[in-house]
């Protein structure tokens, strides 16, 4: 078992060490400089041997860390009742979440599918070899992490050091149960999309951990080691039954299927991302179109992309809407409340950079364009002549434009009406300029994606994003915007700064696109 | 008219796929272009399409002694793996794909006349593009190609997804339209290629060369295409 153990180890260090070297070879100046033979460089293979050692390393414990950090200790100051004993009360019940929700083994993950079903490796020497040692890392990587948090909230030395054996307990009960519904049904559940009946454990599970302490449950430690005691029981007994289990190959044969795998490990392009928009298409013909050319099949785009297009801004649109009233709401009953409502509309302009941002549709728009047009139709020569590309691209811009304005006019205008219910300004320029720049911020993003898209056409004819510049703009829009959040400026000069931006920038951006798309956008090779 | 490639190079990093292509395909012929696995077929195709940059060299259009540049409208792919747009019926395609390309279309038929011609179905015509099989995927694919009726027809293996039947409707129909056009027609099936082609040409070590069947029988013109692709 050992021996399969290492095999299966340096399988997966060999791909992650090409991954990482694949990673660094996608920077857009790097990528020139190194040549194909990298993979078998020897120094390079040693640094990204020790990078996806770190990264083993770091998997063990910054899981962890967050973990406990965030989901349990950040939020013990919420509650009045003990600390040590609502720290054991969510962790117990998160425990019993992740139990249900990840047994490692049953995760159809890639490794698992090179190593059972291409390499045709043992699966029950793979599969116990490689679980006992997800085991381990789970001890190991608990331990500090209980040990600090439990001194901190004084939970008491044993407790500490029983936590991580009884997260190990938890897991080895669940994947025992997998395994004997197995046997019962011969049928393996992908953990992945998880039955109803998960889901409604996971919920009462929360709910107990996160609701029980507000009003004023919780466990206590004699609870808890009557538990522990129980559950260490079970645990070793189903240790037992999971070693002695024969039946690992037929289970993972219906685990390990390629569409289960693809869907957990490549969910940005290929198949998966590829069979997702094909399900965006409604099959209503009833959608026809009374125009010609480009027009008439960018028409029948739209009319049959309506999922992602209209019927998303319309939903988006009723939420602005809601949110609108509670706030109007909000200004009558509380002054504080109408107060702060003027103080954010005259300073946290800024931050709408980032909602406009968020709301945008035009990323997955494009994405859509390309996974259920463009893919196939530039592989048509008559579809990349200049003509049909920039008639296209006219009528894909007014489309976006559109599209987005709707929402936008909303929020332009309730941030207006908002101001002056608030209690108005003594410049009344911030009234339009409120509503011009989340209009300009709209059609700025809408312009934005699409002469990236255009510019850039980052996929292959795989579906594939091949485009590491592509990625980078994508990431520096992020974080521009994100970055947005934390700035406060005068509604006024910041308005009227964002909405000279976006004219100049859609100008100038639309002039490149038009002078270049013809020649870049294309079909990656 | 004629296709004239001149000096063609494309590397990919140091490895050196087309090394030196020179060729000048005739109107009227059917080239049958033969190669091993990773030759460099697909390259080659992708060159003339302009979906890769060549290195060096050029290609262009000879019409009655004029050399002129290779426009889009001048060139048809259909590649081996059907690409066809999924949210259209097939009707909405052909649709699409004649406004387009009106001005260029000589005898313009009505859509059902060319599905007719392609012998699709009735019934499949109003139908989605995402839920037709590969086959009848292809066979759009290959339809709109000659429809827009280009001067040059790239074929990558494109009869393969097809039944026996549909297979051989489908050379019958290359056939009948060589005479306008250059065809050239990639396939790893030497039946096929000595069956279907006027011209045999082998891509091997980066080079493009045509076999001479001279007065040979079948049987040793197959070996001698044998011998031509095992060369190193």
């Amino acid at each position: 078992m050992i021996e399969s153990f290492i095999t299966s180890f340096r399988l997966k260090n060999t791909y992650r060490v090409n991954s990482i070297i694949y990673s660094i070879k996608q920077f857009p100046i790097i990528k020139r400089i190194l040549p194909n033979s990298l993979y078998k460089n020897k120094g390079l293979k040693i640094f990204a041997n020790i990078i996806s050692i770190l990264i083993e390393i770091l998997s063990i414990f910054v899981g962890k860390l967050i973990y406990i950090a965030s989901m349990i200790f950040a939020v013990l100051s919420f509650y009045e009742t003990n600390q040590t004993d609502t720290f054991l009360h969510i962790f117990l019940f998160l425990t019993l979440c992740g139990g249900v929700l990840n047994t490692y083994m049953l995760n159809p993950t890639k490794d698992k599918y090179y190593a059972i079903v291409i390499m045709n490796m043992d699966a029950r020497k793979y599969g116990l070899s490689n679980y006992y040692y997800q085991l381990l890392k789970l001890v190991i990587g608990f331990l500090p992490f209980t040990i600090l948090f439990g001194m901190i909230t004084k939970t008491p030395l044993w407790i500490q050091l029983a936590l991580p054996f009884f997260v190990v307990a938890i897991k080895l009960i669940v994947m025992n149960y997998s395994l004997y519904d197995f046997n019962k049904n011969q049928k393996a559940k992908n953990e992945n999309l998880p039955t109803k009946f998960v889901w409604s454990f996971v919920a009462i599970c929360l709910l107990a951990a996160y609701g029980l302490p507000a009003i004023n449950i919780t466990i206590n430690q004699t609870i808890f080691l009557c538990i522990f005691v129980f559950t260490l029981i079970l645990g070793i007994y189903s240790l037992l039954k999971i070693h002695n289990f024969k039946d690992y190959r037929k289970m993972y044969k219906q685990v390990l299927t390629i569409t289960n795998v693809y869907a957990v490990e490549n969910n940005s392009g290929t198949q998966a991302m590829k069979n997702t928009s094909l399900k965006q298409i409604e099959l209503d013909k009833n959608y026809t179109s009374n125009k010609s050319g480009f027009a008439y099949f960018h028409e029948l785009f739209v009319k049959r992309h309506r999922k992602i297009l209209t019927k998303a801004v319309k939903k988006q649109s009723i939420i602005i809407l809601a949110i609108f009233i509670a706030v109007v709401i909000g200004i009558n009953v509380n002054v504080d409340f109408k107060e702060k409502t003027n103080d954010i509309l005259m300073q946290y302009l800024p931050y709408f950079v980032f909602i406009m941002y968020a709301i945008n549709r035009s990323s997955s728009v494009t994405q859509a364009m390309f996974m259920n047009c463009d893919h196939s139709m530039l592989t048509y020569r008559i579809y990349r002549t200049p003509k049909v590309i920039l008639g296209l691209f006219k009528e894909r811009l007014k489309t976006l434009i559109i599209i987005n304005l709707l929402p936008s006019t909303l929020i332009g205008l309730g941030l207006a009406i908002l101001l002056y219910l608030s209690g108005g300004t003594e410049n009344p320029l911030n009234y339009m300029v409120l509503f011009v720049s989340i209009i300009a911020m709209s059609i700025f993003f809408s312009v934005h994606y699409l002469v990236m898209y255009y510019l850039l056409q980052p996929y292959n004819v795989n579906t594939e994003m091949r485009s590491s510049t592509y990625k980078v703009v994508q990431a520096i829009t992020y974080f521009v915007c994100y970055y947005m959040i934390q700035i406060q400026l005068p509604t006024l000069s910041f308005g009227i700064t964002v909405i000279a931006f976006c004219i100049a920038y859609s100008l100038i951006s639309l002039i490149i696109a038009y002078k270049y798309a013809p020649k870049t956008f294309k079909l990656r090779v | 008219m004629k296709l004239v490639v001149k000096n063609l190079k494309k590397n990919f990093e140091k490895k050196e796929v087309l090394k030196d292509i020179n060729f000048e395909f005739e109107k009227g012929k059917i080239y049958g272009l033969l190669g091993r696995n990773g030759a460099g077929k697909t390259t080659f195709f992708n060159c003339l399409n302009e979906d890769l940059e060549i290195d060096a060299g050029e290609f262009y259009i000879e019409d009655n002694e004029k050399k002129r540049k290779m426009e889009a409208e001048d060139i048809g792919y259909v590649l081996s793996t059907p690409n066809v747009p999924e949210f259209l019926t097939a009707r909405e395609f052909l649709k699409f794909f004649i406004d387009i390309n009106k001005k260029r279309i000589k005898d313009l038929k009505t859509i059902d006349e060319y599905f007719d011609f392609m012998k699709i179905e009735q019934e499949d015509r109003d139908r989605l593009l995402k839920d037709y099989s590969h086959g009848m995927k292809n066979k759009m694919q290959m339809l709109v190609n000659i429809i827009s009726n280009p001067n040059i027809l790239l074929l990558d293996e494109p009869l393969t997804s097809f039944d026996v039947v549909v297979a051989e409707e489908m050379k019958q129909m290359l056939r009948e339209i060589k005479k306008k056009h250059i065809i050239i027609f990639s396939t790893h099936i030497m039946e096929l290629a000595l069956d279907l082609c006027d011209e045999i040409v082998i891509l091997n070590r980066g080079i493009l060369e045509e076999v001479d069947k001279n007065n040979l029988d079948n049987e040793h013109f197959k070996d001698k295409i044998i011998e031509a692709l095992k060369e190193q």
